[in-house]
């Protein structure tokens, strides 16, 4: 693929929802394939309720290699669910080289949720593809204020506060207009606040926006509407301001810290706060200028700076000192009276089939990927602005 | 630009900023750990602190039910050997319907004389109907060993006495603010089933009758009794509780003196052990809270 970027697919079958079913060491094969034959030097791993992640990473360390975990959720303390989670996070987590979380509070919430030394974590947070969102070429006229909503519409994504704000909103002002993309279980709802309300001319429902015409919806509109209840890192609304929209969202997790305070107006998540916020937002919406949204977007986030950044975590990792087995057990044990030992246990039997494995299969016969390089005609190059070129 | 705070051309680097925007703070690296780290945690905010007496009080309700479960099973032994007649136990069982309607009487807020008959119409109901399907009950388990069913009937004793809900009544007292849960039901039906088993044993069909209207008249509304009671007065439910752990002791004493010195242990367990352990173990308490907490919506979601 592009930049020598290659993807493998292991064929299991997911079960619900894209996941599969946790195996243990059945992923183990085909990991100790991939990494000998592309001669990798470290191992990252996303997202804490991905079992092929934790396997993975259990795999790696396993087999020597240094690993870094990327946390991109917030996640609770106190029902079974969680309880069984985060015990899974700390074994994966207690052993990393180092970890990376995309906002301070998810950094906090990380240490809190596996035990790890906050001096291992690093924040880097995700960036927006200034290039694809841009604002529309005129700006629009604010006889209608179109205010744009483009979620999943789940519990989780304050779909239900949006079923309380939208007709208040509608009531206080004859000149506001709605445009709610993406579909879920709340979308019913959402239509039944609708027709109770007779807001069909004044509510507009796209139904699933597939993620290239997203910039398409976003620059109809000039206010951008984030009700989430609970949110690491919020993407859209970096999408949003890149598009030179003034966004209102919910003041939760690590939405505070995304924006500068004069490009987003932050509610609590209660009706009638978020329609105050609505209310300062189109207030303050004649003085916001798109273009310098958009060139401000530009200087404050760039993939190109959070690989830079990613890249001094790698060195980092790869500085980490060797360890061998009975190092690596110790510092399962204090994870817990049974939880340490169990798993210390699972660690010796996987270290155990890596050994079988590595008789059945000898490193000698996995065949390496040989190093290849492009041509230079095709050789991508980024520029100074973040964007990507083809020369 | 959104970059320092202080302008000052002195060398000391700006300030580091909880934000995420803006790329690598100069002067930190990306894993720095301010001051402020986890400064917005708030630990056990939700947490009650419990003193002793008041949990030993609380956990007289258990107790006392307990000893309202051993009566019951101390009359159907005495009735499975013989040693209560069904003229005995009918007295016993009219007794007890009168007592617990004046307690109903004396302890309700608002009773009006309708309620009452409403509550009488409903009792001669009840009463008929198991007089008449009094013959299914005595023929149901007649092809089970004897073993099976007292088996049985222990197992689902226990299974009531771990489901029941100690702190309200599943049969809604007048005025009762929620409804009854489904452990709480499980379990009233449990208790139902046993007593029908133990009834099934018994051999001529008015002795049939007469321990299943007792025992259906205890498990269905001895806690709505005792709910009525604790409402009315704390104190009066103390003694209450306290004279009927006295009986039931002196009843199983004669008895048996095995199951005398049991009752007596789970009754000191209950009441004295379990608190004890309950608020040593309460120091380990540890509820976090926080910014990336889920928000909890203020409001009902009506569908």
């Amino acid at each position: 693929m592009t930049g020598r970027l290659k993807v493998y697919y292991i064929p299991w079958k997911p079960f619900l929802m894209q996941n599969t079913l946790p195996t243990f060491y059945g992923t183990l094969p085909i990991m100790r394939t991939i990494l000998i034959r592309e001669k990798i030097s470290l191992v990252h791993g996303h997202q804490a309720f991905s079992t092929l992640c934790h396997e993975a990473l259990m795999h790696a360390r396993t087999m020597g290699y240094k690993v870094v975990f990327t946390d991109h959720s917030l996640y609770g303390f106190a029902d079974v669910g969680s309880i069984h989670m985060n015990k899974v996070l700390q074994f994966t987590l207690a052993d990393v080289s180092q970890a990376i979380c995309v906002s301070h509070t998810s950094k906090e919430n990380t240490v809190l949720r596996s035990g790890l030394p906050p001096e291992k974590v690093f924040v880097i947070p995700n960036a927006v593809d200034t290039a694809m969102f841009t604002p529309a070429p005129e700006k629009l006229s604010h006889n209608e204020i179109v205010i744009i909503v483009i979620s999943r519409l789940v519990y989780r994504k304050g779909a239900d506060l949006l079923v309380e704000v939208i007709p208040e909103i509608c009531r206080l002002f004859s000149n506001v207009r709605f445009i709610v993309g993406g579909d879920g279980p709340k979308r019913v709802r959402l239509e039944e606040m609708r027709e109770k309300n007779s807001l069909q001319d004044r509510v507009e429902m796209l139904g699933a926006v597939p993620h290239a015409r997203v910039r398409s919806v976003l620059i109809s509109g000039h206010i951008f509407l984030n009700s989430s209840l609970t949110e690491a890192f919020c993407i859209a609304i970096l999408e949003a301001a890149s598009c030179g929209l003034l966004t209102v969202s919910t003041r939760v997790g690590g939405v505070p810290e995304v924006l500068p305070d004069d490009m987003i107006v932050l509610a609590e998540p209660d009706p009638s706060d978020m329609v105050r916020a609505i209310r300062k937002a189109i207030s303050i919406l004649p003085k916001i200028d798109p273009q310098v949204m958009h060139l401000r977007m530009k200087k404050l986030y760039n993939w190109h700076d959070v690989a830079k950044r990613t890249e001094i975590v790698y060195d980092r990792a790869l500085g980490c000192s060797n360890q061998n087995l009975v190092d690596r057990l110790s510092r399962y044990l204090p994870c817990g009276g049974w939880a340490g030992k169990l798993f210390c246990l699972v660690m010796i039997i996987d270290f155990l089939l890596w050994r079988l494995l590595q008789l059945w299969q000898p490193t000698e016969d996995i065949e390496e990927v040989p190093d290849f390089s492009l041509p230079n005609s095709e050789c991508p190059e980024f520029k100074e602005d973040g964007s990507l070129s083809l020369r | 630009m959104d970059s320092s705070i202080n302008e000052n051309p002195s060398p000391t680097r700006p300030r580091w900023r909880k934000v995420a925007y803006g790329g690598m703070q100069p002067g930190f690296d990306d894993n720095h750990t301010d001051e402020t780290f986890l400064e917005a945690m708030v630990m056990n905010a939700n947490v009650v602190k419990r003193s002793m007496l008041k949990v030993m009080q609380d956990s007289v309700s258990i107790s006392q039910y307990l000893c309202i479960v051993a009566l019951v099973v101390l009359v159907w032994t005495c009735t499975l050997r013989s040693t209560l007649n069904e003229n005995t136990l009918l007295l016993l069982d009219v007794s007890l319907l009168g007592l617990g309607f004046l307690v109903l009487i004396l302890t309700a807020e608002m009773m009006s004389l309708n309620l009452l008959f409403h509550y009488f119409i409903n009792i001669s109901f009840f009463t008929t109907g198991l007089y008449v399907s009094a013959p299914i009950y005595q023929t149901l388990t007649r092809s089970i060993s004897s073993d099976s069913i007292w088996a049985v009937t222990v197992s689902l004793l226990i299974l009531h006495l771990f489901l029941h809900d100690y702190s309200g009544s599943t049969i809604r007292a007048p005025g009762a603010l929620k409804n009854p849960n489904l452990t709480s039901c499980i379990s009233l039906n449990a208790s139902v089933v046993a007593s029908v088993f133990i009834a099934s044993r018994l051999p001529s069909r008015i002795q049939v009758f007469a321990i299943m209207l007792f025992s259906l008249q205890v498990f269905l509304f001895a806690p709505l009794v005792t709910y009525c009671i604790k409402k009315y007065s704390f104190q009066l439910h103390l003694w209450f509780s306290f004279g009927l752990m006295v009986l039931t002791l002196a009843f199983v004493y004669m008895l048996h003196r095995l199951l005398f010195v049991l009752l007596l242990g789970l009754l000191v367990f209950v009441t004295v052990v379990c608190p004890y352990w309950l608020i040593r173990i309460q120091e380990y308490k540890f509820e976090i809270n926080g910014p990336w907490d889920e928000a909890k919506l203020c409001f009902d979601i009506t569908e």
